[in-house]
């Protein structure tokens, strides 16, 4: 359909932006994949930028020169605690979940477990959304499931 | 570069992301006790051995190019104007090359650097 000619209010109504992301309503389980891929990416950046700088005080921080064990206990004393760990234990959860799901997203981006299209008909289900991919989305949250509690087991031990 | 060969990126660099990462925490948690895993002469003798340094700096880049191009592609998704691309294609250039300096700064010094109490 094209949308020349569309007024101003058209384009801003059918330009959700961020919300479109939020809004829930009538979402189905890709489309919720979709949704939690995205927002688990973004998590692990922001964790990766944190990551940077914790090891940088590896070498004595920002203004460092060298290996310093000093400022290493130094952020260690910060993060290695009970609240750090929990962190890590979610990270994990999403870690596994992006990995994955974009896997199950690349296998589908080159056609390899999808079916072929067909005919749109009641009750509208996208015939080439088959049960293989579905599977890989429960298998994605499985494995991060798993992984986690492989995770609380590792940063947990001996902790209490 | 066309927006195919970026999508092309951001795949390899997810498959790669995979198995660099899942390396990583098999060393963190599999291969020595966490505690271990994390103490300064462990790191150091990591760092030191040029084959881990070099898996290290491949997972610096790896990673920060498949995040920030993926940051890239939800913002293309946000907004389509012609302006908006420009800048959000120069920002993440500029945000992979400023991550990744830093993070090969720390690579370098603890490879080179001298080592402090």
């Amino acid at each position: 359909m094209s949308t020349t000619g569309a007024t101003g209010e058209e384009r801003a109504k059918n330009r959700r932006g961020i919300r479109g992301w939020l809004n829930p309503y009538h979402y189905n389980l890709e489309r919720w994949a979709y949704f939690f891929q995205r927002v688990t990416g973004v998590a692990i950046l922001a964790y990766l930028l944190g990551h940077l700088g914790d090891t940088s005080f590896f070498v004595g921080g920002p203004t460092g020169s060298g290996p310093s064990s000093s400022s290493w206990a130094f952020i260690g004393s910060i993060f290695e605690n009970s609240f750090g760990h929990l962190i890590l234990v979610l990270l994990v959860v999403v870690l596994f979940f992006h990995g994955a799901n974009g896997i199950r997203l690349i296998l589908a981006e080159f056609g390899l477990i999808l079916k072929k299209p067909g005919r749109i008909e009641y009750p509208y289900e996208a015939r080439s959304l088959g049960l293989g991919q579905k599977y890989l989305f429960w298998l994605a949250l499985t494995v991060a499931i798993i992984a986690a509690i492989w995770a609380f087991l590792v940063l947990f031990e001996g902790m209490g | 570069m066309r927006e195919s060969r970026l999508m092309l990126v951001q795949y390899v660099t997810a498959v790669l992301a995979v198995v660099l990462v899942s390396i990583h925490l098999i060393m963190q948690g599999v291969l020595y006790p966490y505690t271990t895993a994390i103490s300064f002469s462990n790191i150091l003798s990591i760092y030191r051995n040029g084959l881990y340094a070099t898996f290290l700096e491949a997972l610096l880049v790896v990673t920060l190019v498949h995040g920030f191009d993926g940051v890239r592609i939800i913002l293309h998704e946000w907004r389509q104007t012609a302006p908006w691309s420009r800048w959000v294609d120069i920002g993440t250039i500029l945000a992979i090359v400023i991550s990744v300096g830093y993070g090969t700064r720390t690579v370098i010094l603890a490879v080179f650097g001298g080592v402090a109490a």
